[in-house]
């Protein structure tokens, strides 16, 4: 079954077509960085929790760390409606499909976090179960390194994520 | 026939076909990791439901024939990930019964104190996260930020939040410090009034109360049968606890409660739960107040390694050290099941030594293995909306169910 | 009477002793393994069923030893039933419905079929795996780590 890679992320919605908006000052640039800003900060995570590391993801959207600071509060059910996939935790061969569908369903532009060891690299599992990162399957662009992480460590991984997203357009 | 009559409408009926299979996860709203559900439905009513499981499937039991015993006990806080140290609780004490060695009593009143513990924080984040799944929300903040206050104690004693690996084969990592357990005192002298927050936003909310009575009721023996334990067999009205019929490390000193109820439902599966957290407070209080003093690792040095200040002046302990060490503990050849009360029921690790430093076979009895099989009985006849009420009223934990 | 004793009266040709965790255990031929969890259960009341499971010994014929762990409700004992098999045991599932699923677990992980199980499928690996990962002689697997997106794995 062949499936198509996502399409390269673009700004579909600029009003202001055939303007540079690479130079500063010009209203198209302001636009798209406006635009950078807006969705850096309203980071909807898919609601996908996978092992241990979930229940850190939930500890950080709980009142203690409180996540809605940064504005990634809304856990989403539906991925539809969803532009992160936090990979909370182990990702076993019979899971990879299942995350691999999960990833198709959202909409451009969407970014994935690899929570915790076995998320980004296999951790302490190196054995014929577990997938040996998720980065084999779909695109990474935060890694967060512990075993659970601190749900600190998941703030500080969507705070670079964010930065990341205010730098799409320079 | 006029068009606003109340006849039923036969026409649509007779269209749609009698069942329809709808699937449920990996992936869903109710927040209890990866269980799969395929549900057959008759409108909203579930006529059958198929779990289906493995896709946490880690291999944790096969990874623990390769290590030594003290690095599977790392492994085994992976496997129920909310219960941390009754998993090592369990796994040590199987380990020691191979052994057969004695275990200091500040060690064990300590084991007790931290599993009791460990207890409260699991069935806060399951009435937590039941109550989110059910729309109260606020329950689940609540619950949480309790919760945060016990993890806060473990990363203190032990460095680190959830994995913590304390419990080792042979007593603690290291002594609990007065101060810790003064801390942990205060901690618990203030959870009932906090406990009473959280019972006030369910246990006498209507719409939490109709979401949940009457919903998933399984009989006693249907339990029973399918091996069922814990707070769902208790909630049916067995009063079976191994705590109390079966005690360990140092149960027998405590006066332990068996908290039950007598509905079968989703609510008095919630109420047993609030009970147990009462209860374990208590518990709690009474390890800590009668905490004696005295070493917390057996002074066997096949099992602990010996102090430090002993390495320096003894040749043996320095050939013991390194013996542990190196080749790892070497328990004599046989097997050894150890059953303990964890928050979800008869949690029990079963090790089979040949005499070597790695385990032959080490196999994870799972409390919840059992109870997610046992879903299938509670789903029938529910309909859709309470699906989501049964599976956070079992709490199921993957990790465990798929080792 | 202790368990033990009773169960030597029960089964007086059967080998049979106590492990090192002080609980009972008898070994049967695996043809009447259902029919002595029938009669512990009903003659000696060990009637919950706690876990189905088994330890490999791949240089030995009969490599799988299989147990039954059965726990008595009054008497608040274990005790296990104890087989060896070279694969295949009769089922337990019309005895105790809970061994439906371990017997699937069993199936997956070890490859010891169980006749007369009423869905013996794969439960925790995926359903199109040929192996039985937790066999002795099975390595234990593993997989290079490299941090690079590598799509193409999957999306064949």
């Amino acid at each position: 079954m062949a499936r198509t890679s996502p399409p390269q992320l673009e700004v579909i919605s600029n009003p202001l077509v055939g303007h540079d908006h690479t130079k500063d000052g010009s209203p198209a640039f302001l636009l798209t960085r406006l635009e950078d800003w807006g969705r850096s900060n309203s980071v909807w995570p898919v609601m996908m929790g996978l092992a241990c590391c979930a229940i850190e993801m939930m500890a950080t959207s709980a009142s203690s760390f409180d996540v809605a600071r940064f504005g990634s509060e809304l856990f989403r059910a539906s991925p539809r409606q969803a532009d992160l996939m936090i990979v909370s935790g182990r990702v076993s061969h019979k899971m990879v499909p299942v995350v691999l569908e999960i990833y198709e369903q959202m909409p451009n532009p969407k970014w994935v976090i690899a929570m915790g060891d076995c998320a980004s690299c296999g951790g302490v599992f190196n054995n014929y179960a577990i997938v040996q990162g998720i980065d084999r399957v779909v695109p990474v662009d935060v890694y967060i390194p512990g075993c659970p992480p601190r749900p600190e460590a998941l703030l500080d991984g969507i705070i670079k994520l964010q930065e990341r997203i205010r730098k799409v357009h320079g | 026939m006029s068009p606003y009559s109340n006849a039923p409408a036969k026409s649509v009926a007779a269209t749609v076909s009698p069942t329809l299979k709808i699937n449920m996860g990996p992936q869903h709203p109710a927040t209890h990791g990866v269980l799969r559900l395929e549900l057959e439905l008759d409108r909203e009513t579930v006529i059958r439901c198929r779990p289906v499981i493995g896709y946490l499937h880690t291999g944790i039991e096969k990874t623990c024939e390769s290590k030594t015993y003290v690095q599977a006990l790392t492994l085994t806080d992976r496997l129920d990930y909310l219960n941390p140290l009754g998993n090592n609780l369990a796994f040590c004490l199987a380990v020691e019964a191979l052994f057969q060695c004695e275990i200091p009593e500040r060690a064990q009143i300590g084991r007790v104190l931290l599993a009791e513990l460990t207890r409260i924080q699991s069935h806060l984040v399951c009435v937590g996260s039941g109550g989110m799944d059910l729309g109260v929300t606020s329950l689940f903040l609540y619950a949480l930020s309790e919760r945060e206050k016990i993890l806060d104690l473990f990363e203190s004693l032990t460095g680190q939040r959830m994995m913590t690996s304390f419990i080792r084969p042979g007593g603690l990592a290291t002594d609990l410090p007065e101060e810790w357990l003064e801390r942990t005192y205060a901690l618990l002298e203030s959870m009932p009034a906090q406990l009473d927050d959280i019972e006030s936003m369910a246990t006498h909310n209507p719409f939490f109360k109709q979401r949940t009575q009457g919903i998933g009721i399984v009989s006693a023996h249907d339990l029973m049968e399918l091996a069922v334990t814990g707070p769902l067999l208790r909630a049916a009205g067995v009063a079976h606890d191994l705590r109390v019929t079966n005690p360990y490390s140092g149960y027998e000193r405590f006066d332990v409660k068996v908290c039950t109820e007598t509905a079968g439902d989703c609510y008095s599966r919630y109420k047993v739960r609030v009970a147990e957290m009462r209860h374990s407070i208590d518990l709690c209080k009474q390890a800590i107040e009668r905490m004696p003093k005295g070493p917390v690792k057996t002074s066997d040095r096949k099992i602990m390694p010996p102090p430090k200040e002993e390495l320096a002046q003894s040749m043996e302990s320095l050939i013991h050290h390194f013996k542990l060490w190196t080749e790892g503990m070497k328990p004599p050849k046989g097997e050894a099941y150890v059953g303990v009360e964890s928050p979800r029921g008869e949690l029990g690790f079963y090790i089979v030594s040949d005499g070597s430093g790695k385990p032959q076979r080490v196999r994870e009895r799972a409390p919840s293995f059992a109870a997610v099989q046992a879903m299938s009985k509670m789903m029938e006849g529910a309909s859709v909306a309470d699906a989501v009420a049964i599976i956070a009223s079992v709490d199921p934990i993957m990790g465990e169910v798929d080792r | 009477m202790t368990v033990l004793e009773r169960l030597t009266q029960m089964f007086p040709d059967a080998e049979h002793g106590t492990a090192l965790d002080g609980k009972a255990f008898v070994y049967v031929s695996p043809e009447k393994l259902p029919a002595a969890c029938r009669r512990v259960r009903e003659e000696l009341g060990f009637a919950r069923f706690v876990d189905l499971t088994c330890a490999d010994y791949p240089e030995l014929e009969e490599r799988f030893d299989v147990h039954v762990l059965l726990y008595s409700m009054t008497e608040h004992l274990w005790l296990r039933i104890k087989t060896r098999t070279a694969g295949t045991l009769p089922t337990l599932t019309g005895l105790f419905a809970a061994a439906d699923w371990y017997e699937r677990e069993l199936w997956d992980l070890f490859g010891i079929a169980f006749e007369g199980h009423p869905d013996l499928q794969r439960i925790l690996t995926p359903d199109d795996w040929a192996f039985h990962p937790l066999r002795r002689d099975e390595p234990l697997g593993s997989m290079p780590v490299d941090f690079t997106v590598t799509r193409e794995l999957y999306d064949t």
